[in-house]
């Protein structure tokens, strides 16, 4: 087995792990609602159509079979055991399954937060080595002033005033996630949903307008989303690019008339890699944070409007269902940055290994 | 002179010496300022805006009822001008929002960078000195919940407040359910209805940076010889740990926790701004600005003054900690290479 899958398989048996430990911390907080209230994350689909008595002895039948009554471990692997299964509950509030429901409102919130990161990564990598190339030079007197700014104002700020000038004053660039000629395009029977990202789909369908409109509705949120990430990215990578000059190995090399693009590519640029993205892996909860609070402000209706139904009401399985799906997201972009900078690091993967 | 006098001289060369190369940089001495700034506007905002209710210009007679519905510009009683709600009729003195506002974000960032700090402090630092498997869970689990992120925390600690809060009013009208809560329940669910979820899920999910950090440190520092030299002497571990191990690690965090004032301050604005319930002044004018700038004939320059100053000062009150911060990190840390 090459090292890379063997690391690959190393990380992902350590999700699970951080899932008990997360999980169980949920649960324990939500065991300090009542057993009645718990009852609810049980609830069958037909619970609508009870009457107050009928839901009263249903919520006992519950509380007797799943044990809620009972001490801590019961209650949690009852609750485990239904959400492996694929039970997330059915929530009455929003007369739906709380899975596909999440499934379903994903699509755009997963597809801001990818493009996000494969926008800032590449960019906070160039423009951090570009600075520290020549510390205090024009460049990079320009991109501290930059990137300082950036890492103070609050993303919906930048957002709202983005699309005050490029939608409002110049119709650049909309808001919400697809023009209403799409919609239905989208709705059609032709058009097949692979992924529910617009971009990759409009391409599996051979519609290039599809997904050039989906661009077009991402290009502001992709830049308010990011510029925080990209700051504490590339500052980063810039410390380590000055720090990196600094090596004797490098000095040596630069003394022997190695060209300066052959030194950058060869040299330092994968030695930057492994703690600028272990910066991002640390920030993944900032920048799943910061998708929602851009989504609402560019109204994608991604998981911000499902949360923004449920936040005021009690409605315990969409709550549990949102935080164990968002927490799942998470892992999942620590696990890809993780897996790429093993890939660039080949010592930062063995020392893994070896450990 | 004796030894003492001389240890106090060189110490205080020492602290003239950092405080020096602090006030070397303008952009140090523009942290401080705008810091500086903040605090004296919080402490005085019952000076500054007699009135602590941004809404008390709803009290005064517009000569139309049309008037009610506009934002108005800057004059003598509203210095910067007023924003009305949706709700018609009620209208935001800005300058009182600002004034006020600064008070509440000083008093939310302060409280919850010190609490935060104090418990990922205390945490990184017991596990670390008393180390093996003890650190091991410790810091396990202090990098799991890295992975929750605050939203999620502020929507579950919402909805457990939210049950809560009914079933403690639901107990006392009905007496059978009191007997079924216990005390703690009762009294958990009234400090939670009164405690605002966004302060409690930033303290429980973000205390782990400190934890870490302080946990290195320690893990290095207590192989020291004076740490050895304290427990031969028979020192106790809480002795230790209070005396020696936090004071002689306690810069980085620091460092942290400048850092952290503003983002929290942040933060809780856009919690506040995507109608998550958190009591932030700065961020409710935002939600209602937002229609001046996004909305139908949204203008930079009509409206000025309903999302300006407050912008203005969300991004200043943030700068002015983050300079703070960086130039901390300078002084405290001078081994570590300059980040900005």
């Amino acid at each position: 087995m090459p090292p890379i899958v063997k690391y690959f398989l190393r990380r992902l048996i350590a999700i699970p792990v951080s899932l008990v430990i997360i999980t169980m911390l949920l649960y324990g907080f939500m065991m300090l609602t009542p057993p009645e209230e718990r009852a609810s994350l049980f609830y069958p689909r037909r619970v609508d159509r009870l009457t107050t008595e009928r839901l009263q002895r249903l919520t006992q039948e519950i509380i007797k079979e799943k044990g809620l009554d009972k001490p801590f471990p019961v209650q949690y692997i009852s609750w485990v055991s239904s959400l492996i299964k694929g039970q997330w509950g059915y929530s009455p509030l929003l007369q739906n399954d709380v899975l596909p429901l999440l499934l379903r409102r994903s699509a755009p919130t997963l597809e801001l937060t990818l493009i996000t990161m494969l926008v800032f990564i590449p960019t906070g990598l160039w423009s951090g080595l570009r600075a520290g190339k020549r510390p205090n030079g024009r460049f990079d007197t320009l991109f501290r002033f930059t990137a300082f700014t950036s890492q103070s104002v609050p993303q919906f700020i930048v957002g709202i005033f983005l699309l005050n000038i490029f939608y409002i004053g110049l119709h650049w660039f909309p808001p919400e996630r697809m023009s209403l000629g799409i919609s239905s395009i989208i709705s059609s029977e032709s058009y097949r949903a692979f992924t529910g990202f617009l971009t990759i789909d409009g391409i599996l369908n051979g519609r290039l307008d599809v997904t050039w409109d989906a661009i077009r509705h991402l290009i502001l949120p992709v830049i308010s989303l990011g510029l925080l990430n990209w700051a504490v990215l590339a500052r980063i990578a810039r410390v380590s690019t000055v720090e990196e000059f600094h090596k004797e190995h490098i000095i040596a090399a630069k003394a022997r008339g190695v060209p300066e693009n052959r030194l950058i590519n060869k040299h330092i640029l994968r030695n930057i890699i492994s703690p600028s993205l272990t910066s991002s892996a640390l920030g993944a909860t900032t920048l799943f944070t910061g998708a929602i609070v851009i989504e609402h402000t560019f109204s994608l209706k991604g998981i911000s409007a499902l949360m923004e139904s449920i936040n005021a009401i009690p409605d315990i399985p969409s709550v549990m269902g949102f935080a164990v799906f968002c927490i799942l997201c998470v892992l999942g972009i620590m696990l890809i940055l993780d897996v790429v900078q093993a890939i660039v690091d080949p010592r930062y993967r063995d020392g893994v290994l070896n450990k | 002179m004796n030894r003492d006098a001389l240890a106090l001289l060189s110490s205080t060369i020492q602290e003239n010496r950092q405080s020096r190369r602090f006030f070397r940089h303008w952009q140090n001495i523009l942290g401080v300022i705008l810091v500086l700034v903040f605090i004296i506007i919080a402490v005085g905002a019952d000076w500054l805006a007699p009135n602590s209710d941004p809404t008390w210009i709803s009290d005064l007679t517009w000569e139309n009822d049309i008037y009610k519905i506009l934002p108005h510009p800057p004059a003598p009683e509203t210095p910067l001008g007023t924003l009305p709600t949706r709700r018609n009729a009620i209208q935001i003195d800005i300058w009182t929002a600002l004034v006020h506002g600064s008070r509440s974000a000083m008093k939310f960032g302060l409280f919850a960078a010190a609490i935060t700090g104090f418990i990922g402090v205390i945490i990184g630092t017991t596990s670390g000195w008393f180390g093996g498997w003890i650190n091991g869970i410790a810091m396990r689990i202090s990098d799991s919940l890295l992975a929750i992120p605050v939203i999620v925390g502020v929507v579950v600690v919402q909805q457990v407040t939210l049950i809560l809060a009914g079933n403690t009013l639901w107990s006392l009208i009905n007496p059978r359910g009191l007997e079924n809560t216990s005390v703690f329940v009762t009294w958990l669910g009234n400090l939670l209805r009164d405690m605002d979820a966004t302060l409690l899920a930033i303290i429980l999910f973000s205390w782990m940076p400190y934890a870490r950090l302080m946990n290195s440190i320690v893990l290095r520092n207590k192989e020291l010889s004076y740490i050895k030299a304290a427990q031969s002497l028979g020192a106790s571990s809480g002795r230790i740990i209070f005396k020696h191990l936090i004071p002689n690690s306690i810069s980085p965090m620091i460092v942290l926790f400048s850092k952290d004032v503003g983002s929290f301050v942040l933060l809780q604005a856009s919690f506040t701004f995507i109608g998550l319930k958190s009591p932030s002044e700065w961020g409710t004018v935002m939600v209602y600005a937002r229609d001046y700038l996004v909305g139908l004939g949204g203008n930079l320059f009509a409206n000025w003054w309903v999302f300006l100053p407050i912008t203005l000062a969300l991004v200043l009150f943030s700068v002015g900690w983050n300079l703070l911060g960086d130039g901390l990190n300078d002084v405290l840390n001078p081994r570590q290479t300059h980040s900005l």
